[in-house]
């Protein structure tokens, strides 16, 4: 532990960004209870889902994406990833609740979730059914960390098994949260709870390639050659996640310009050639996909730091695959000729407010999680 | 290592404990949360609490709906129609409901104001009646002593059924200068009906099976029962053609829109009239029996064919003459309707003369889908003796058009002469609701007019452009806080009104008759005089011959004697005319020098670059007074100025873009919306925005002003304004 | 007894979009001022054709009270219900904020409302047709033209069923399936 002693300057100016951003959240928090939603949040009764429940999508994807890497180790006994074991959790707990967070600041009245679902739970809501797997998913998570923590292995066994089934099962029925709306064909069918499965292997070694390397790079020692070569193997199992991503997006965009499919079709087209195109070509597709895989496919640039800088651009690019995909879902009106349409699709764009719990979600997550790497025995060397 | 667990576990421990605080806490903050668990959120179970329902007359429009307000707890909670109301057919439009806001309005004027700063510049004190009172009455009594007591004008609009004790204060002080709205409205079309038939009669819409209006939009310009019985289902029988510039929401409902150049419907009426009579069509036996003139008719509208209309108001001959014979195989059931506003151009009386007159050949006076005089609910009127003075001039527009009337006078030739001082000065003006600055063309015109004045007094309930120049303004109560006198609603089926209040005056608003008497004490005992009575005492002396129209007032919120016209009332009686029959030919008209027979002129031509500015409504608004309510505030925040798109492109403006359209008396900025329900020829601004008031919150600041554009134009036969014959350009702003 | 299937059959050939439904509901039923906040419309169809031959239709609607409500299906705490009578409404106070039913709503007949803190629609005026008068919703009374008839379409008698019976009618995405109960006669 007296490794995270050496190499201080960087350190406190980190914690010190990070704070900044959890204050500027909490101001943000601050404005939202002071002057209510509608006062400073851009979300309108047609796009009623914005930035905000984007963030707690790709806060729960990394979460869901982290406990399935961590389970590849002491779930499916893949040995070489069973050291991030802790480590990966312990950030999927902390991702999982700063978006609850975020959800908590979009949702009017987040109490009444918690008791109207225990009095008079819908069991055909695919929310419902997210509050309640994110809620058992929570506390398998703990639960195995308690266990890893224990050294405990058979009871990590076991947690890790029941939380990779609880992950999978919240995170595909997040999907299905869209994916069941018959009335945005951009959403509907059964495509989002498979992509979001992927999508969170893809969140997952991004965000694990990063936490291998700045852990090594902070402690200032070199990195023992098996991490490097624990970051070749989760760089090559990334170029697979990647890849099928890749495939996975082309046949998301095909369907939906083939035959002009009304209403899906000009979704898509917002994404592609409207308003959010830039968000998706320099984002989802360069950021997101070109630039991790070809750091990713070629040797040379398969070094720590490649797949570190891979997991960067990958994460940032995931950021805005949800942003797109939940707004793009909203873009097109359930009425012809409602409000004021910019190119016959309705506008939306963050608030200040919400940027700044955004930002606010973000840094308490990295912040957190800086302080268990301090704080918490996180090293899996004892077996 | 082991501390450090040891802490780690501590650490979850206290959080765990303080988490579990919080929890409770914020649960327990949600008290009202968790007793509303009890509630069983069945809708059907009924709502507790009852209101008192209170039958009065909307006071939004010129139409005076019946009304039940709903009131609870001392709130007003709902306006809704009467079921009884037959003229509305029990319907309360969007104005109606908003009514309610009316008596809620932050912008409501709540205390009399007396002015601090510049005329205009809406600086104000409160005052208590009595000081403002006063002052009123010192200014009225100074202007008089120096002036005569025709130097203060009194101008009011109708509507609040007080608007008679204002004009009977006008007559009392002795000022002849009495100002109404019909010249910015009906008069000439009064002139031109009342020329051909005595009277200004009221189509059978209900019945009639093929109706032709020209400009009277009666899906946006609402008038009961017509805007609903124009779309009543008739076996798809009724034909409505629709002429006017715009293609409005009457056009997208009439069977047939003929997009008219803008000011020569005189031309299509003449035109029909040829072909009706040139092809025999005319009801020959009617015409013989009933009618002057006919022989006069048939040469005079020789040059008027087809062929030559089609050139005028750019409707198809072929057209022109398939309605003209459609109309007559349709008669008697058939209508030409000439609707209520007719300040389209200077010579609208002798196009409503026209119009009247190809009414009448076709024999539809008095009968079922006709032309129908209008009857009234007779009331036993207030007798006052109005004191004299001596040295009091006449009518200071007097001898000015052919047929001014006494009451009314003309807004236009007012203005032009108070500006001229001619001849003779006036020097005050007293205002009860009419917003002159709104209504009045040429606003430029009628701010220098204000200018000259030594004192201005508004009576109004918003700080409108009037009040918001004025020196003195006084709060009068809402419609929903008054008890007002009974009033006739002349039609085919006249129907009584009043009102009752839904709720007390608020704030330290005051009825007219309340402000009347007060100023009237203030003025002398001979003018307090005729003023005498309370207006309990005013309504049961209406109704002394009658006193069922009372009882069913206050029952039904309506009294009634038929609910179907009483066609052929004027059957082997002699009509209001000097010959006591229909004239097609005006001897009237001839003796004063004007054209007993309607002669066309055609509109200015409109040159390159130039269009006409039209006027119009819309179904949400009122006039002047209403776009600041917030509920109809929020379906048209702003106007803009249409233009058709191909005269857009030519001018090289784009649609949302902001332009100033300019005529020779004034300039507005607004923003442009380019669409084709209009004439390439025109453009077209609603009525009621870019206000001079600041107390209107709402609307102040957005869009722009038509009155600040129109010309000052009028009809030389009524006195009407002529409002469609302003020539404007438009460029970037 | 049968219950009741609440409907309203609209005749838009009659409509004027003069506004006066969407001013009634909103002062009837407590809607806040803001043009964000309203439970039904008039909608704005384009203008058909070119000048001179233009034509044009107004279609006013609200929340179309289906009988496979998907706002029903994803409402997680049942806050969305419906009643026997076929109304569907929110209980105010199980309602969380999170706008799962706006989203699923095809029809965006819904809104939420910061004054009672719970997303907010139509109701076919349950204060009114449940009330001691039995009056009906407010923009069936207030239309001056009468586009709109409301009644029980499980009363063959009734003028709903009359009219369904007599006249074509379609009703607004059928294809969703959420078999929705405004009927527009054709």
């Amino acid at each position: 532990m007296s490794s995270f002693l050496k190499h201080r300057p960087s350190l406190p100016l980190w914690l010190g960004l990070l704070s900044i951003g959890v204050l500027i959240g909490v101001a943000g928090a601050l404005n939202v209870l002071i002057n209510g939603h509608a006062q400073v949040y851009n979300v309108t009764r047609e796009v009623p889902w914005g930035i905000l429940i984007a963030t707690y999508v790709f806060l729960v994807v990394s979460s869901t994406g982290l406990c399935l890497l961590s389970s590849l180790g002491h779930v499916f006994g893949i040995e070489k990833f069973e050291f991030i074991g802790k480590r990966a959790i312990i950030l999927a707990i902390i991702t999982l609740l700063c978006g609850f967070g975020a959800i908590g600041m979009e949702i009017n009245h987040p109490i009444r979730l918690a008791i109207y679902a225990i009095i008079s739970p819908n069991f055909t809501s695919a929310i419902w059914w997210m509050g309640t797997l994110y809620g058992l998913y929570l506390v398998l998570l703990c639960g195995e960390l308690y266990f890893l923590m224990k050294g405990m292995h058979k009871g990590a066994f076991a947690m890790g098994m029941l939380g990779f089934i609880a992950a999978v099962s919240a995170h595909s029925n997040l999907g299905a949260v869209f994916g069941l709306l018959e009335a945005r064909p951009f959403w509907h069918g059964s495509f989002l709870p498979i992509y979001f499965i992927l999508s969170a292997l893809v969140s997952g070694g991004a965000i694990v390639s990063m936490i291998v390397y700045f852990n090594h790079k902070q402690s200032g020692t070199p990195m023992p050659q098996k991490y490097e070569d624990f970051i070749d193997t989760l760089g090559r199992l990334q170029t697979l996640f990647l890849m099928v991503l890749v495939f996975f997006v082309i046949w998301k965009i095909i369907p939906g310009i083939y035959g002009h499919p009304p209403e899906k079709y000009e979704a898509t087209m917002a994404m592609l050639t409207g308003p959010l195109a830039f968000n998706f070509w320099f984002f989802e597709v360069l950021l997101g996909l070109l630039i991790p895989i070809t750091l990713l496919i070629n040797p040379r640039t398969r070094t720590p730091m490649g797949v570190m800088w891979a997991g960067i651009s990958a994460t940032v690019g995931i950021f805005f695959m949800r942003y797109d995909l939940v707004i793009g879902g909203q873009l097109v009106s359930m009425r012809a000729g409602t409000s004021d349409l910019r190119d016959g699709l309705l506008h939306y764009v963050p608030s200040v407010t919400e940027f700044a719990i955004v930002i606010g979600a973000i840094s308490a997550c990295l912040l957190l999680y800086t302080l268990a790497e301090r704080f918490l025995p996180l090293d899996t060397d004892e077996h | 290592m082991s501390r450090l667990i040891d802490k780690k576990l501590s650490r979850r421990r206290f959080l765990g404990l303080s988490s579990c605080t919080l929890a409770t806490a914020v649960v327990g903050s949600q008290v009202k949360v968790l007793r509303a668990l009890a509630t069983s959120g069945d809708i059907s179970a009924p709502v507790a609490g009852k209101d008192d329902s209170i039958f009065t007359t909307c006071g939004m429009c010129v139409n005076k709906c019946g009304v039940i307000a709903r009131v609870r707890d001392g709130v007003i909670r709902k306006l809704d129609p009467n079921p009884n109301f037959i003229k509305s057919r029990a319907m309360l439009c969007a104005r109606g409901n908003a009514g309610v806001q009316l008596v809620y309005d932050p912008d409501r004027l709540k205390y009399p104001l007396i002015r601090t700063g510049e005329r205009g510049e809406g600086k104000f004190r409160k005052a208590t009646w009595e000081e403002a009172l006063d002052l009123v009455a010192k200014n009225l009594n100074t202007i008089a002593d120096k002036y005569t007591r025709a130097g203060v004008m009194f101008a009011s609009t109708e509507g609040t059924y007080q608007d008679h004790f204002f004009n009977q204060l006008a007559e009392c002080f002795g000022s002849p200068n009495t100002v109404r709205h019909p010249t910015l409205c009906l008069s000439s079309n009064i002139q031109g009906f009342s020329a051909t038939y005595g009277t200004n009669p009221t189509p059978d819409v209900l019945n009639a099976d093929y109706i032709i209006m020209s400009g009277a939009n009666r899906s946006e310009a609402l008038i009961t029962p017509d805007s609903i019985d124009m779309l009543k289902g008739d076996g798809g029988r009724r034909k409505i053609i629709y002429l006017d510039p715009r293609f409005t929401k009457t056009a997208a409902k009439a069977d047939k829109w003929f997009p008219i150049k803008a000011g020569t419907d005189m031309a299509f009426i003449l035109a029909m009239i040829h072909v009706i009579v040139t092809e025999g069509l005319y009801d020959k036996d009617y015409v013989r029996d009933n009618t002057v003139g006919f022989d006069k008719l048939l040469p005079h509208v020789a040059p008027y064919t087809p062929e030559w209309a089609q050139g005028a108001c750019e409707i198809a001959a072929d057209d022109i003459r398939k309605v003209a014979r459609e109309f007559a195989e349709a008669a008697p059931k058939a209508v030409y309707y000439q609707g209520r506003r007719s300040s389209f151009t200077s010579n609208d009386t002798q196009m409503r003369r026209a119009m009247a007159i190809l009414n009448a050949i076709v024999g539809n006076w008095d009968v079922k889908g006709g032309m129908i005089p209008n009857a009234g609910i007779k009331l036993t009127p207030h007798d006052y003796l109005a004191p004299w003075y001596d040295d009091v001039p006449g009518r200071i527009d007097a001898d000015s058009v052919a047929f001014l009337s006494e009451k009314d006078g003309s807004w236009p030739v007012v203005q032009e002469r108070v500006l001229a001082a001619k001849p003779y000065p006036i020097k005050g003006m007293m205002i009860y609701k009419q917003n002159v600055l709104a209504s009045v063309p040429d606003r430029a015109k009628t701010v220098k007019m204000m200018d000259q004045m030594d004192f201005i007094c508004t009576i109004d309930i918003t700080m409108s452009d009037a009040a918001w120049y004025s020196d003195v303004v006084l709060p009068e109560a809402t419609y929903l806080e008054r008890l007002d006198p009974i009033e006739s609603l002349g039609g085919p089926v006249p129907v009584a009104v009043f009102r009752q209040p839904a709720v007390e005056a608020k704030f330290e608003s005051k009825p007219c008759l309340w402000i009347m008497q007060e100023l009237a004490t203030r003025l002398g005992e001979e003018i307090a005089e005729t003023f005498n009575f309370t207006m309990d005492e005013y309504i049961h002396h209406q109704v002394k011959d009658n006193p069922k129209i009372l009882v069913d007032l206050k029952e039904k919120g309506v009294y009634f004697e038929r609910t179907e016209p009483d066609y052929g009332s004027t059957v082997g009686k002699k009509l209001k005319t000097i010959s006591g029959k229909i004239e097609i030919f005006s001897q009237r008209y001839a003796d004063k020098g004007l054209d007993p027979l309607p002669v066309y002129s055609s509109p200015q031509a409109i040159p390159a670059g130039k269009f006409r500015l039209i006027v119009g409504r819309h179904a949400f608004f009122t006039h002047g007074t209403t776009a600041n309510n917030a509920y109809l505030h929020e379906i048209m925040p702003d106007n803009t100025l249409w233009l058709h798109s191909a005269a857009a492109t030519q001018a090289g403006l784009t649609h949302g873009q902001r332009v100033k359209v300019r005529s020779s008396v004034g300039e507005e900025t607004l923003s442009l919306e380019v669409t084709d329900k209009i004439r390439p020829d025109c453009v077209y601004m609603a009525h009621g925005f870019g206000v001079m008031s600041k107390g209107l919150s709402n609307i102040y600041g957005k869009g722009g002003c038509d009155a600040a554009l129109i010309e000052t134009k009028y009809c030389p036969i009524s006195g009407n304004a002529a409002m469609h014959e302003t020539l404007v350009e438009v460029v970037p702003a | 007894m049968k219950n009741k299937r609440f409907a309203i059959v609209l005749d838009t050939n009659r409509c004027i979009d003069c506004k006066a439904c969407t001013v009634a509901c909103k002062t009837e039923n407590h809607v806040p001022l803001g043009t964000d906040n309203y439970r039904n419309w008039v909608g704005p169809e384009p203008l058909r054709g070119t000048y001179p031959d233009l034509g044009q239709s107004f279609t006013p609607s609200q929340c179309q009270h289906c009988s496979n409500p998907p706002c029903e299906h994803v409402c997680p705490t049942g806050a969305t219900t419906v009643t026997p009578d076929g109304i569907v409404h929110v209980i105010e106070h199980k309602c969380i904020g999170c706008k799962y039913c706006m989203t699923a709503c095809p029809y965006d007949a819904r809104y939420y409302n910061e004054e009672i803190e719970a997303v907010d629609k139509c109701t076919f005026c349950s204060q009114r047709i449940y009330g001691e008068n039995g009056q009906l919703p407010a923009c069936v009374e207030t239309c001056p033209t009468k586009v709109r008839v409301f009644g029980d379409l499980n009363d063959p008698n009734s003028d709903v069923s009359k009219l369904l019976a007599k006249y074509p009618s379609r009703v607004l995405k059928p294809a969703q399936g959420t078999k929705p109960n405004l009927y527009y006669l054709i």
